[in-house]
């Protein structure tokens, strides 16, 4: 075996073990969120401003992510974002810590979103809104009649069989089918399930689709269908720009209100540099940066980002808009472990029809 | 003239990867066994010995239609992947000439080294509403609507018959060449038709390559989540697809280890079918 | 007619083969938000977005790291175990093939969910590394089947021919029975390298916080659609084909010659 070649392997290895130790060096902090937070354009400043790594992980769904944390050791991770309406299972779990509210700009924020209910227990507070949108009803208004987007009758009617989409989250599609059945969100629960169950059927049987974000906004942008339930801001914002027909709306039965929450982990090994984070998070600049995210945008909580927005982004946003939609949205289902299970079940077996 | 120590000797050599494998495949995979028979409280994970979840496989409609769904394209993907490279693969080895065979078979299996995620999408790119086949489509007058290709168990299949197909050209080509001419000329010499000498002498003696490519398919192909999650447009969840939702929603491990077992099943008992004719080590 | 048909199939076939790629190479030059026709371009943009992620860079080069860890574990314990079952007979040899070989038999959603639910109950956290410990259980089986079809007889006798020269039982391996066998070790090392190189539901489900560039890209496509998936997948493929062709002209060629 050639010598220099065997030693040169070995000094490779060891500056890149090293290296890898340099980059350890630096303080870390561990954060379970939403693909928004990963926009370096959002987590980049707060690096170089602290001084610090921040570790970001994804994931899909609260149950998913209560599992994770309910089985790491603690200070494995320190910062959460959760959907608002969550918040309540992270605290009966025991993995939030209580957060010092005095410090949180909350008075600056679209009052309907402090949402304190959600984000309180017991008078203390746990979490805070960061970021907010709806999932309403996207469509094309060339191929649409947008009298018909107006009433969630007319949306999933026979009218438009095989030119609609379902957005694939259980959780927001059957809050617009409990809505359109004058049964509030906050009210979803077994005894009403069957209903709902009824709407989903109807739905699914005029669907040509159930998406994600990228398959709904590929059929949206090439015509393959022309409305998408539970769309919203969010799925059309991008496509925005070269498609001007892709537009959103709010029916006059009201839509679902997505809210996302940020808390502090219990345990964590840094409780000052978590609510650090928590605090430029819900800054006016790093507000404006999260509304605008590259993975997908949605209103901030903290009414001041406006500051930091451009006009065409507001536009994009509604910024105007919002005091008549939050009027109209009702927020997310908020279930129970059991009854989440029986929903999602519910979804499933809608959608295998 | 094994001495014990010769012997000792073999079994350091062999150790390493025995211990590698029997800790990151045999253990999980026991302990994965175990996991199928927990229940979830909430969750709260409660080991024991419940066929709790695989009684709802056979209660739970979207559980066992997924089962039916995954084996459904998974056949047809294995068919249609065969019948379509078997021709393919002939032609690579008894048409082109000998010294482009190399580059034709290269050719044909090139696209194998695209981002295996970006290649389901540039599929749904190509069969969306007006995309590439669609309009060529229209422009020569074929349809006159667009027809709905995306988002369907079609394209599903599509996707899949593209990738198996580069795989099987790949191992049924490198099976014919072997093949002496000498059978072929015999065959012919005896007075068999082209077809003949095909379905009696050259089949039979591919077979086993055939089988081989087709097995592979088959185990890649039913395990797979990224293509149907892309393509399929979720209007039917396939085995992985579900068990990707009860892992990535609600952290169903025993639920979701209970399907991984079935797929196991599913997959030995193709493996016992095609037993007689695969040439695992021969890969 | 019938002469032209295989010709015909043959140009079928290409087309079918190529379609999804030329649209994906061609889209990635589009010129605007959406990759989908009418085409507007050519533009470099979404090469200059792609190449400028740092995400997509830190990405890239784990997926590399991994790659590379896991092949050269996965091809030294493949060889080993080859050369001790080819040079030495041992009881129950067949059933330590059948076991070495039996990963091949499973999807890789299942090896790496068994490897989650393990890692997790034990508490031990994910990382690049418990994904590249999947990788060596996935890969460990071609290397290991490739490298012992290559053991024959003609090494048996240079090994032989070493050993009585007085080589020891390592000098024998690392001079004789490895430069012998280095296509095969090469061609375990090249396959090995590309199923690692381009396997995501493993990493998916093994990963933390640093993840590899299937995984990456998988966010991204999850995320919204975008030329630049586009520019990233051709990048992979043109950096994928020029290794290959590399390889092929180079490495493979020669030897044959």
């Amino acid at each position: 075996m050639d010598m220099t070649k065997l030693t040169s392997t070995l000094l490779a290895t060891t500056v890149l073990t090293c290296a890898a130790g340099a980059v350890t060096a630096q303080e870390q902090l561990n954060a379970l969120v939403w693909c928004d937070h990963m926009d370096p354009a959002l987590i980049a400043p707060f690096e170089a401003e602290h001084n610090v790594t921040v570790n970001l992980r994804e994931y899909e769904g609260t149950g998913a992510a209560l599992a994770l944390l309910d089985q790491s050791r603690p200070g494995d991770w320190d910062v959460l974002v959760i959907d608002g309406i969550d918040v309540f299972r992270a605290v009966d779990a025991g993995i939030l810590a209580p957060l010092d509210a005095a410090q949180l700009p909350t008075a600056d924020f679209f009052p309907e979103v402090v949402m304190e209910g959600v984000n309180t227990v017991d008078g203390v507070t746990y979490a805070v809104t960061e970021k907010f949108g709806y999932n309403t009803i996207s469509y094309n208004t060339a191929n649409v009649d947008p009298a018909d987007m107006e009433s969630l009758s007319t949306v999933w009617s026979e009218k438009y069989d095989g030119r609609i989409s379902i957005y694939d989250y259980y959780l927001p599609v059957m809050g617009l089918a409990a809505i359109s059945q004058g049964i509030a969100t906050a009210d979803i629960g077994s005894d009403n399930l069957d209903a709902i169950g009824e709407v989903m059927g109807t739905m699914r049987s005029r669907a040509a689709s159930v998406a994600g974000v990228v398959a709904a906004q590929t059929a949206l942008a090439t015509g393959e269908v022309d409305i998408v339930v539970g769309g919203g801001e969010w799925l059309t914002a991008v496509l925005a720009e070269e498609q001007p027909d892709l537009t959103w709306t709010i029916p006059s039965e009201g839509a679902v209100r997505w809210t996302q929450s940020i808390g502090v982990v219990e345990g964590t090994q840094k409780p000052d540099l978590a609510l650090e984070f928590v605090k430029y998070i819900v800054s006016p600049e790093g507000q404006a940066r999260l509304a605008t995210s590259s993975c997908f945008w949605g209103m901030p909580a903290n009414a001041l980002a406006g500051d930091f927005l451009t006009d065409d982004q507001k536009a994009i946003l509604r910024w105007d808009d919002q005091p008549d939609y939050l009027a109209l949205s009702q927020l997310y289902p908020a279930p129970d472990d059991a009854l989440d299970a029986d929903m999602q079940d519910m979804w499933l077996d809608t959608l295998s029809q | 003239m094994t001495t014990t120590g010769q012997r000792a000797q073999g079994w350091g050599f062999v150790a390493p990867a025995l211990l590698w494998t029997f800790a990151f495949f045999i253990v999980p995979f026991i302990v994965m066994g175990a996991m199928s028979l927990a229940t979830l409280d909430g969750r709260t994970l409660i080991w024991g010995l419940s066929f709790q979840n695989y009684a709802e496989l056979a209660e739970k409609r979207f559980l066992w239609r997924a089962i039916v769904v995954s084996l459904e394209i998974t056949l047809t993907v294995t068919v249609v992947s065969v019948v379509l490279a078997y021709p393919l693969a002939w032609i690579i080895a008894f048409n082109v000439p000998k010294r482009w065979q190399r580059l034709a078979l290269l050719l044909a299996i090139l696209p194998f080294w695209t981002s295996y995620v970006v290649r389901s999408y540039a599929w749904l790119l190509v069969l969306a509403r007006d995309g590439v086949v669609n309009q060529t489509m229209l422009n020569l007058g074929l349809i006159a609507e667009p027809l709905t290709l995306a988002n369907t168990r079609f394209a599903t299949v599509t996707g899949f018959v593209h990738f198996f197909v580069m795989l099987l050209t790949l191992t049924i080509y490198a099976n014919l060449v072997q093949l002496s001419p000498n059978y072929r000329r015999a065959a012919q010499d005896l007075g068999a038709s082209a077809f003949q000498t095909f379905r009696h002498v050259i089949l039979p003696l591919t077979l086993p390559g055939i089988v081989t490519g087709a097995f592979l398919t088959f185990v890649l192909c039913i395990g797979d989540y990224v293509t149907p999650q892309i393509l399929g447009g979720n209007t039917e969840l396939t085995v992985p697809q579900v068990i990707m939702v009860q892992l990535g929603r609600r952290a169903d491990f025993p639920l979701a280890a209970a399907l991984a077992i079935v797929l196991m099943g599913i997959v030995t008992v193709a493996y016992l079918a095609a037993a007689r004719w695969l040439r695992l080590d021969r890969i | 007619m019938m002469r032209l048909l295989p010709w015909m199939y043959l140009a079928v076939a290409f087309v079918f083969i190529y379609l999804p790629v030329a649209t994906l190479v061609l889209f990635s030059f589009q010129d605007g938000q959406l990759p989908v026709p009418p085409f507007n371009g050519p533009s470099l943009r979404w090469y200059g977005d792609v190449l400028g992620d740092s995400r997509l860079t830190a990405a890239l080069i784990n997926s590399v790291l991994v790659a590379l860890g896991a092949s050269l574990i996965a091809v030294t314990l493949g060889f080993l175990a080859a050369y001790g079952l080819a040079r030495h007979v041992l009881p129950g040899s067949a059933l330590i093939r059948a076991l070495l070989i039996a990963p091949l038999t499973v999807s890789y959603l299942i090896v790496g969910l068994g490897l989650l639910i393990v890692l997790t109950q034990a508490g031990l956290g994910l990382s690049l590394v418990t994904a590249g410990i999947g990788h060596v259980v996935i890969n460990l089986p071609l290397a290991f089947a490739i490298i012992f079809a290559a053991m024959g007889a003609q090494q048996q006798n240079a090994e032989r021919a070493a050993r009585d020269l007085g080589a020891n039982e390592m000098q024998v391996i690392l001079l004789v029975t490895v430069p012998m066998l280095a296509p095969a070790i090469g061609a375990a090392f090249f396959l090995s390298m590309t199923f690692s190189w381009d396997e995501f539901i493993i990493s998916f489900l093994l990963t933390r916080f640093d993840v590899t560039l299937p995984v990456e890209i998988w966010s991204m496509l999850r995320s919204g659609l975008s030329p630049r998936l586009n520019a990233i997948g051709s990048l992979v493929f043109l950096v994928s084909i020029a290794v290959v062709l590399t390889l092929e002209l180079f490495v493979f060629r020669k030897r044959r010659s």
